[in-house]
């Protein structure tokens, strides 16, 4: 049962990331400056919140980090910069859920016209999607040096390779829930749009635009278990804190946990549903 | 050594039952996602259908729509599991069932042939020797390095019927209501398959045309409503089928 996902990967690689670029390549054929729009859009949407709360609202034009837990003193970041790192990640998850949650339905002639191996689909659409967070990071990483350079502070750090450890598990926790939403989004669509609806308001329950750290008492937990926090934090970890991902103990503990439960439930949920796909789609 | 390959089945079907479940609303499809369905609607495609074919051998499947012979034949293919029962299918499987299915739209129709050996568990050195004569076959020129998605549904099942007959199948799946492009297109397809039989690949041929069945097949399988009702010479099973077709008529005359 655990290695079925595994084994329908097996001899498959190359396939995957053809149809990874074939995804792509649909995704942005056709118009005119094709894949700029993946930068377009986001770009538009950092500058749409930027503008809303430092400007417009004129509340928030920095932000007072606590690391809590840790002896440090708190520091002040401007908003747009610490905004910046952590709404990166949340494009790639926002994507990832919505997108990963109908990719089955999309994708269906692989399902109900052919033998395919099923779990491959939500791979390859992930990974593109990956693809293009790997490109919005360039940019970010661009932005980060800058910010460095112009603030007087050496460009590179070696926190900055935590890049590598907090990306790979980005893309593989997103991965492992859509084992689960996926298939049951595919069996109904009002679970499809349960998944949709929610993710529009996860965004403002989550610590983008604010600092999950600064909370004390039962909503400090609550934000400790919401895993978009532990990756909104870890990017600002690398980029940002100059922490390690294994300073704050107690959310690293979490979000294993959670990566842990949502990888078997993942596994349980695919195989108890994958030989239904083909009769309900 | 050859006894011994042909002695043995390449398509084995044990007690096998499938059971669609027909839901009333999208609430009660919700609801399944976690509960079991309380006395559902049922349609049950197959019920304890047992057969086993041997390596070459060649089988008709006869039966009226709806008799279960799509999920049978999907049940071959890997599209489609069965909820009781065994399967064992010991080769590769090509089916001429929807042709123009299953490519993706955006790679061309020559990633699309590597795309389609993958699935079917190929090597790469392989598909390259059979590559050409795909592409010589589907007749489809320059456009073989064109996204599929500019095709014709003319060249689409070109190219899916080269591919599906190009692999050399353990196992042909063919359906007779299949059409594909112009005439002297048809008459290399069929020629091919023709070809493929007499190369001693095991073909399960479904038709409703009965003349057909018995010009290609010995044997035949009558199913009716999900069940085996004769599995024998194709003479036999189709008197059988035809006296029962003959009887209903009686029937609805009275």
């Amino acid at each position: 049962m655990f290695t079925s996902i595994l084994k329908e990967h097996k001899g498959f690689g190359k396939q995957i990331f053809l149809l990874a670029k074939n995804e792509l390549i649909k995704t942005y054929k056709g118009a005119v400056i094709g894949p700029f729009w993946a930068v377009v859009k986001p770009a538009f949407t950092v500058f749409v919140y930027w503008f809303a709360f430092s400007v417009g609202i004129k509340a928030l034009r920095s932000v007072n980090v606590h690391l809590n837990g840790m002896h440090r003193d708190p520091f002040t970041l401007d908003f747009f910069t610490f905004m910046f790192v952590g709404i990166i990640p949340w494009f790639f998850i926002q994507d990832s859920i919505v997108q990963g949650t109908k990719t089955l339905r999309t994708n269906r002639q692989f399902i109900t016209k052919v033998k395919f191996p099923v779990s491959t689909i939500l791979t390859y659409t992930g990974l593109s999607r990956l693809f293009v967070h790997l490109f919005l990071c360039v940019i970010l990483y661009a932005y980060v040096i800058f910010h460095r350079v112009s603030g007087g502070s050496a460009p590179f750090e070696w926190f900055d390779l935590q890049f590598f450890f907090y990306c790979p598990l980005l893309f593989f926790f997103f991965l492992a829930l859509s084992w689960s939403t996926a298939p049951m989004a595919a069996f109904s669509k009002d679970f499809e749009s349960l998944i949709v609806s929610i993710m529009s308001g996860v965004f403002w329950l989550s610590g983008i635009m604010y600092d999950s750290y600064s909370f004390t008492g039962g909503l400090k937990w609550a934000m400790l278990l919401n895993p978009i926090n532990f990756f909104a934090n870890g990017y600002r970890n690398t980029f940002l804190y100059h922490r390690g991902f294994w300073e704050y103990k107690t959310e690293l503990v979490v979000f294993a946990a959670e990566l842990i439960a949502v990888t078997l439930l993942g596994i349980f949920n695919y195989n108890r549903l994958r030989k239904k796909l083909p009769d309900v789609l | 050594m050859d006894q011994l390959d042909t002695a043995k089945p390449i398509i084995t079907f044990k007690n096998v039952s499938k059971t669609y479940i027909l839901y009333k609303s999208d609430q009660d499809r919700f609801r399944a996602l976690f509960f079991k369905p309380r006395n559902p609607k049922t349609n049950k495609a197959l019920n304890n259908v047992s057969f086993e074919i041997m390596r070459g051998e060649s089988v008709g499947i006869v039966g009226d729509n709806g008799a279960g012979k799509s999920t049978l034949l999907k049940m071959i293919t890997g599209v489609a599991f069965a909820d009781e029962g065994e399967i064992v299918v010991d080769g590769k499987v090509a089916a001429l069932l929807e042709l123009t299915a299953g490519f993706s739209n955006e790679m061309t129709g020559r990633e699309n042939i590597y795309l389609k050996g993958y699935i079917l568990g190929l090597e790469d050195d392989y598909i390259k020797q059979i590559e050409e004569r795909i592409i010589d076959f589907a007749e489809l020129g320059d456009y073989i390095d064109q996204p599929v998605r500019t095709y014709s549904s003319g060249m689409k099942m070109r190219l899916g019927f080269a591919i599906n007959v190009n692999i050399e199948p353990d196992v042909l799946v063919v359906d007779e209501a299949l059409a594909v492009g112009d005439a002297s297109f048809k008459r290399k397809c069929k020629d091919k398959i023709k070809e493929i039989i007499s190369a001693g690949t095991t073909v399960l041929y479904v038709s409703h045309n009965a003349d057909s069945v018995k010009e290609i097949c010995p044997r035949a399988i009558y199913l009716r409503k999900g069940t085996v009702i004769y599995d024998g010479k194709t003479e036999d099973t189709l008197k059988v089928y035809h006296d029962y077709k003959e009887e209903q008529k009686k029937k609805k005359k009275k």
